[in-house]
């Protein structure tokens, strides 16, 4: 197998010296660089493995598929925080004034784009006639139809523990002390585009670990299984969508993501998080969004469309879907119940277990969201109802206690935005209404609130303050919120952020915020009602426009419990963890980019003592503009004691993937990833990448064992273009 | 006695790092400026980062000694020699020992710089160790090699970066398991004005534990004279130093300040033979 491969890459190679120029997607450096530090804000801020295939996709979307700058799709730079609402209103401003763009460099004339903003929206821009209300034949769909064919294949290459033989009888006795499936995993993705209106898209994977067609299960294995035995792509999904089809403004069928108002009622996808900072903490919503990426959880299944006549529009939407979760049985006086107690959200069916709890229920939604929105005015109103066809009941815990219970939800929130000259003023209050409630909850009644309020003032062109504050109930119940907060449940919190955006003199930026927050109600860990707080700087220096550099400091402290044995009761206390990182990348000639990042992580326990993390790196990219290829090398090299100095590095990989690992221990790594573009329309990729341990002689932990003091990682990827 | 204490001591506190040394700032110029020499050029860099020796344009020879802590058992003794040819790049050889006939780590390293226009320049240096320990231990050796580039992006900004050992090559064999580090380090030069410089760079050696920050200043007070200071943490120096150059040679001297161990002083020639 891998000598095959090591063939097909040196066959690929060799055709590719033959093969046309091309650019690359993403090539932009500006662009890439503001992607990495996102991507590394949100992995650091949340705990969660976070979809970021699915912020990837909508850039690389937008690249290939570059916004007209002249239609009211621009609004979609927003949505990714490319631009800040005020940077959005002048842009309508001198539309107004001047009538449309002739050229892109008419950017530099528009208030509040600077020529960083310029040089990270260049490539996902350009300049058209509005034609967005053309008529869609199906001769111009199959003419001008953009086909896209992906597969990519990747395995860690180590022996893992839950790969090892074993026997029938050892499986039984310890049903998830292996994997069924094999090593590899695989995803095939189709996607069709046209003109950005029509979208259609099919994805197909199957996980590291989970059965496929060649695997092969024993039969008391399968007699085990029962229905749930299953071998073959683990996830198949699909969407169509539609815009601007008259009064139709968006429409899909199949799998989509929602997202309205601030998050606070209804957000399903991915979002920044704190990773937004300064004025973009004000959320663009983008309503309905088709889902493109592999990711099996949080999303809707269904249908869904947008309706709208001048400033009206109106959201209906329906969604079906099988969920993991786990179901046990409750012997009650007069019959057998079944309830859930827990929802499981990796989307992982590798082993006994994970098989039978995959789609144990179904979860519907149905909901709407109407809006109003005038020159600088929108208000919304959104609505949802969801309900389980098995109830969910948790391990009664003390934290627990508010969170949803039952079989049934119902969410309702009024969501408000103005944006004019040198304000913007934003917001949402949401309820839950939850009446499958448990006797304690009875008492409280069935209703809950949260809240959210934010301004933002921008005093001149190179400054803005944003204000916000938030009280999220602690019985506030939404399984589908996602808005501002420290971490990641909308629930029990109170909080108040002031963050500030400067550009003090030409080619310096400053980026600050602080968060001080609440929780008013116990914790997963935190045995009391806690409070921390989360300062965060940022001075970024353009020394020319090839060679950037950022120094950051961020300060988190927290509350948990103490971990000292010798005490009764472990009440909570305070943590923080500090970091260090500087970060600077130039270009040395046209084709090579070079960058070295430093970055110390501290952490102090509660007994005193104090956990450092280091890591430096080298980074060289050589892209040049014109062969077909490219190759990115990184050398690291980490010293983490613990996993609470951890340190995240964000990875160049394979298109449309991640890679951030939280690296600990001791040693280094390093990856090498080549790009071959053959005939203009096929692009392959492949990464391999190694850390080295130094401190250990097994890695991870679990099933994921490696008995050896290395991990390498192998993706191998095609992209076909039509 | 003192001082046969004193050696004790650092011989016990440093065991831990054993071969740790072979990696050494070198040159009287970055030893004034707090070791900060990832980003410098000069004959010293063969030594700091070989990148920075492929402008050299002059067949140039140097001389350093560095008597650490002011005891001669743990001096330091390096001499260096670089050979610019047109068109090929810049070869050297350097020969650099640590310790006495009791305790010693010697360094032979054959070094090649090549400048890529402006914007690049790499060098390398193939290194062969040998760490002898008296009274019959034996003599341990390995072979490594150590990686620089330097790159300088704008008219007043140079960057570098500098890893020796990369792929963690061992000792082919050891009396206590003693690892031969990765020493990783990159920072920058910035020249303030035509006779001011700062340096900084940060350093991770695997073999210590936390990172080591350094940072320079040099200025030109008068033709040819320079003045320098610096600063270093892991472990906490200060140092300062003076520098003199004519068209064939220069010298410059530095002294290190320990809170604990005390002085150190450093002093380096260059002499270079061409117009």
């Amino acid at each position: 197998m891998k000598r095959l491969l090591i063939i097909i890459l040196f066959l690929l190679f060799a055709v590719a010296a033959k093969a046309q120029i091309a650019i690359d997607t993403l090539s932009s450096e500006a662009l890439n660089e503001l992607l990495i530090e996102q991507v590394e804000r949100m992995a650091e801020d949340s705990d969660d493995d976070i979809d970021y295939e699915e912020l990837l996709d909508n850039y690389i979307f937008l690249s290939d598929n570059p916004i007209n700058l002249n239609s009211d799709d621009m609004v979609q730079l927003m949505e990714l925080h490319l631009i800040n609402a005020f940077q959005y209103e002048e842009l309508k401003k001198y539309r107004r004034y001047y009538g449309d763009f002739m050229f892109l460099d008419e950017l530099a004339m528009v208030e509040g784009f600077d020529e960083q903003t310029i040089e990270i929206i260049r490539p996902l821009v350009c300049v058209g006639q509005d034609n967005g209300k053309d008529k869609i034949t199906f001769k111009k769909m199959a003419r001008y139809g953009k086909h896209q064919i992906l597969g990519r294949y990747e395995q860690v290459l180590e022996k893992q523990q839950g790969y090892l033989p074993t026997t029938d009888s050892a499986l039984l006795a310890k049903p998830n002390s292996r994997y069924l499936g094999c090593p590899q995993k695989l995803q095939f993705r189709y996607t069709y585009n046209y003109r950005n209106r029509i979208r259609a898209g099919i994805v197909v994977e199957k996980d590291a670990g989970e059965m496929f067609f060649t695997d092969k299960v024993s039969d008391t294995i399968k007699a085990l299984l029962g229905k749930k035995y299953s071998r073959g792509f683990d996830f198949i999904g699909f969407h169509l969508y539609a815009k601007d089809l008259g009064i139709v403004k968006a429409a899909v069928l199949g799998d989509y993501q929602l997202s309205f108002g601030q998050g606070l009622t209804l957000w399903s996808g991915m979002t920044f998080g704190k990773a937004g900072a300064g004025s973009s903490v004000m959320k663009q919503a983008r309503g309905i969004s088709p889902k493109s990426s592999a990711s099996e959880y949080a999303f809707m299944r269904g249908a869904a469309v947008t309706l709208g006549k001048g400033p009206f529009s109106g959201t209906v939407f329906y969604s079906n879907r099988l969920v993991d979760a786990n179901i046990s049985i409750a012997d009650t006086l007069d019959n057998e119940a079944e309830y859930i107690s827990s929802l499981q959200e990796t989307g992982y069916h590798r082993t006994i277990g994970e098989l039978l709890d995959r789609h144990a229920i179904r979860q519907q939604i149905v909901g709407g969201h109407l809006s109003f929105a005038i020159a600088h005015f929108e208000v919304g109103y959104t609505a949802h109802h969801t309900w389980l066809s098995v109830p969910l009941e948790l391990r009664p815990s003390h934290y627990n206690q508010f969170y949803f219970q039952g079989r049934q939800l119902t969410n309702q929130g009024i969501d408000f935005k103005y944006v004019k000259g040198k304000y913007a003023v934003f917001g949402e209050v949401a309820m839950s209404m939850n009446f499958d409630s448990t006797a304690l909850r009875q008492a409280q009644g069935p209703l809950a609130f949260a809240g959210l309020v934010g301004l933002t003032v921008k005093p001149a062109g190179y400054l803005n303050f944003t204000l916000m504050y938030r009280d999220y109930g602690k019985m506030y119940q939404n399984l589908y919120s996602n808005a501002f907060g420290e971490g990641s449940r909308n629930q029990g919190q109170r909080g108040i952020y002031l963050g500030v955006e400067a550009a003090p003199a030409p080619y310096w930026n400053i980026l600050a915020y602080a968060d001080l927050f609440q929780f008013t109600w116990l914790t997963s860990q935190v045995n009391a009602p806690s409070r921390g707080h989360d300062f965060y700087l940022r001075v970024s220096h353009s020394f020319n426009r090839r060679t950037n550099a950022y120094l950051q400091f961020r300060s988190k402290t927290k509350m948990k419990n103490s971990t000292d044995g010798q005490v009764f009761s472990h009440y909570p206390i305070f943590y923080t963890k500090n970091t260090v990182r500087f970060n600077i990348s130039y270009q040395i000639v046209g084709d090579l980019h070079c960058s070295n990042k430093a970055e110390y992580a501290h952490y102090r326990n509660d007994d005193g003592s104090n956990e450092h993390g280091y890591f430096l790196c080298q980074d060289i990219a050589y892209k040049p503009e014109h062969l077909p290829f490219s190759l990115t090398f990184r050398y690291a090299i980490f010293d983490a004691k613990d996993y609470n100095a951890r340190v995240y590095a964000y990875e160049n990989d394979v298109l449309y993937s991640f890679s951030v690992p939280a690296l600990y221990g001791k040693g280094m790594r390093f990856y090498l990833l080549g790009k071959v573009k053959l005939f203009n329309s096929l692009t392959l990729y492949a990464r391999i990448g190694r850390t080295i341990y130094s401190d250990r002689n097994t890695v991870g932990t679990g099933l994921s064992q490696i008995e050896g003091n290395h991990k390498t990682d192998l993706k191998v990827e095609a992209i076909w273009k039509l | 006695m003192k001082r046969l204490l004193l050696l004790i001591a650092i011989i016990t506190l440093t065991s831990t790092l054993f071969a740790s040394d072979f990696i050494h700032i070198m040159g009287g110029r970055a030893a004034a400026m707090g070791g900060s020499s990832v980003a410098s050029q000069g004959l010293w860099a063969m030594q700091n980062n070989p990148a920075g020796m492929a402008n050299l344009d002059k067949i140039s020879f140097g001389l350093y000694y560095e008597n650490r802590w002011l005891l001669p058992e743990t001096a330091y003794k390096c001499g260096a020699f670089a050979l610019p040819i047109k068109k090929v790049g810049c070869l050297g050889v350097s020969f650099n020992q640590f310790g006495s006939s009791k305790y010693n780590e010697n360094k032979i390293g054959l070094a090649y710089a090549r400048d890529f226009g402006r914007y690049l320049q790499i060098g390398l240096q193939l290194d062969y160790l040998i760490m002898k320990i008296g009274n019959d231990y034996g003599t341990f050796q390995a072979f490594t090699f150590e990686l620089g580039i330097q790159s300088h992006v704008t008219d007043k900004l140079t960057l570098g970066t500098y890893i020796f050992n990369p792929v963690s090559f061992k000792f082919k064999q050891t009396l206590n398991h003693e690892k031969l580090p990765i020493v990783f380090r990159f920072g920058l030069a910035y020249q303030f004005t035509k006779d001011f410089v700062g340096q900084c760079e940060i350093e991770k050696n695997t073999e210590r534990s936390g990172v080591s920050l350094r940072g320079g200043l040099e200025y030109e007070a008068f033709k040819n004279f320079f003045i320098r200071a610096g600063v270093q943490s892991n472990p906490g120096i200060l140092s300062f130093g003076l520098g003199y150059g004519i068209r064939f040679a220069q010298i410059n001297v530095a002294a290190q300040l320990h809170n604990e161990l005390g002085a150190s002083l450093q002093i380096g020639m260059i002499f270079s033979i061409g117009k």
